[in-house]
């Protein structure tokens, strides 16, 4: 059983250690000027539909081997007028961001595989993820979520639901508009939960 | 300021010097924060490698040039040439091998020799390991020589971040800069076909054949 969060670092000096924000350096002049700005996350017209903490590995070809990517906390943000679906993941502390969009994915208890297209550097690369979790709850909830996602992006989706059917039309105008080639429900069902990972 | 061999940028870029004995982990704490990965090989590096290195703070955006320098004196490439112009430095030991602790104060002497009155930071790498060799108490050059110190792991990043977040407030002069989400910009479409996918699955199927890097499952920050 995992305890969370993950207990501090024990150190049995801890009491000698300088205070966090102790400043026990040099008085030095400053030499640049900085004015604060306002931050913009690139998130605004986006609705998290899940946010958890987790670790992302990348898979690296000439080596043959999974390579941490990051850690911290993992979103799905849906975008509010196109609905479109992506993942960023920011490393916990510096927040810089390392995000792929989300194709299709596989997984087990605690991880997930997927293939996607990475725009974490601002340039397109295909890339093979990996996610792993603190807990199977979370990779569950996170698996559900994608698997919810790809249907609902599916081009034929059938629902007998009069909103929904509305709904569904006012996206697939979308889609049209934007001139997509969606796979239809079956194969984008084929393409999650399937293969085993072992970790 | 542009530094010579380094390409300018229209936001504040400053030299980092990271200099320590060979072993330390100072390669491998660069590379943290570059791509994310902990390399576990050790690889020497020879003369000195440049990354640039971005943060997005609460006064916009500023890089880092680390050059990350050869600890290991045979190759030293130019030596303390490689510090001329630097505007902080890491200083980095390992706290499970003594002898790098004591190495300190020639580091720190060669450094300040070329660079005056420029923010310092020692780092004690490694604290994840259980039995280190330098105990917290232990550490006290900085407090002679008005350095900063913090206790990191490259490997759990542990207090990863606090050597840029330190050397960028003094930098700036502001006390109370601090990190914040970089721009998470809206991708292109994305266009996949069906031959593409039939070869996203084998290589998904492969790749997950592979096992995780092996660190601890309770590591989440």
């Amino acid at each position: 059983q995992h305890q969370w969060p993950p207990p501090s670092h024990h150190n049995d000096d801890d009491d000698h250690v300088p205070a966090e924000d102790e400043d026990t350096g040099a008085q030095v002049a400053p030499i640049v000027k900085l004015e604060e700005v306002a931050v913009s996350t690139g998130e605004e017209e986006e609705d998290p539909i899940l946010d958890l903490k987790a670790n992302l590995y990348r898979f690296d070809n000439e080596g043959n081997e999974w390579k941490e990517r990051g850690g911290g906390n993992v979103k799905l943000l849906k975008h509010k007028v196109s609905g479109k679906v992506r993942l960023v993941m920011r490393q916990s502390k510096t927040l810089s961001r390392s995000a792929p969009i989300i194709l299709e994915h596989s997984g087990n208890e605690k991880s997930c595989v997927w293939h996607a297209s990475d725009f974490a550097d601002g340039e397109l690369k295909d890339e093979l993820f990996c996610i792993r979790f603190p807990s199977v709850e979370n990779c569950k909830a996170f698996m559900k979520t994608m698997q919810e996602v790809a249907e609902s992006q599916g081009e034929e989706e059938e629902n007998k639901d009069a909103s929904a059917a509305a709904g569904l039309l006012k996206k697939l105008t979308v889609g049209e508009d934007k001139l997509e080639d969606k796979e239809p429900p079956e194969k984008a069902t084929d393409t999650n939960v399937k293969g085993e990972q072992d970790v | 300021m542009a530094l010579p061999n380094q390409q300018t940028v229209d936001y504040p870029s400053f030299k980092l010097v990271i200099v320590g004995d060979g072993g330390t982990g100072k390669t491998t704490f660069v590379k943290r924060h570059l791509t994310g990965e902990f390399e576990k090989k050790y690889e020497p590096t020879i003369g000195v490698e440049v990354h640039p290195l971005d943060f997005f703070t609460n006064c916009g955006k500023i890089r880092f040039y680390c050059w990350d320098t050869a600890g290991q004196e045979k190759f030293g490439g130019l030596r303390d040439g490689y510090y001329i112009h630097g505007q902080c430095a890491i200083i980095m030991f390992d706290v499970t091998a003594r002898l790098t602790y004591k190495n300190v104060p020639t580091w720190h002497r060669d450094l300040c020799r070329v660079c005056e009155n420029i923010p310092i930071v020692l780092c004690g790498n490694k604290v994840d390991v259980k039995n280190r060799q330098v105990k917290a108490k232990q550490v006290t050059f900085h407090r002679k020589k008005n350095l900063q110190y913090y206790e990191i792991s490259a490997k759990s990043n542990y207090n990863f971040e606090k050597p840029f977040l330190y050397l960028a407030r003094k930098l700036a002069g502001d006390a109370n800069l601090h990190f914040v989400e970089s721009p998470a910009l809206a991708p292109p479409e994305v266009q996949i076909d069906l031959a593409a996918q039939q070869q996203h699955e084998a290589e998904l199927l492969a790749a997950a054949s592979q096992p995780l890097p092996d660190d601890d499952d309770d590591q989440f920050e």
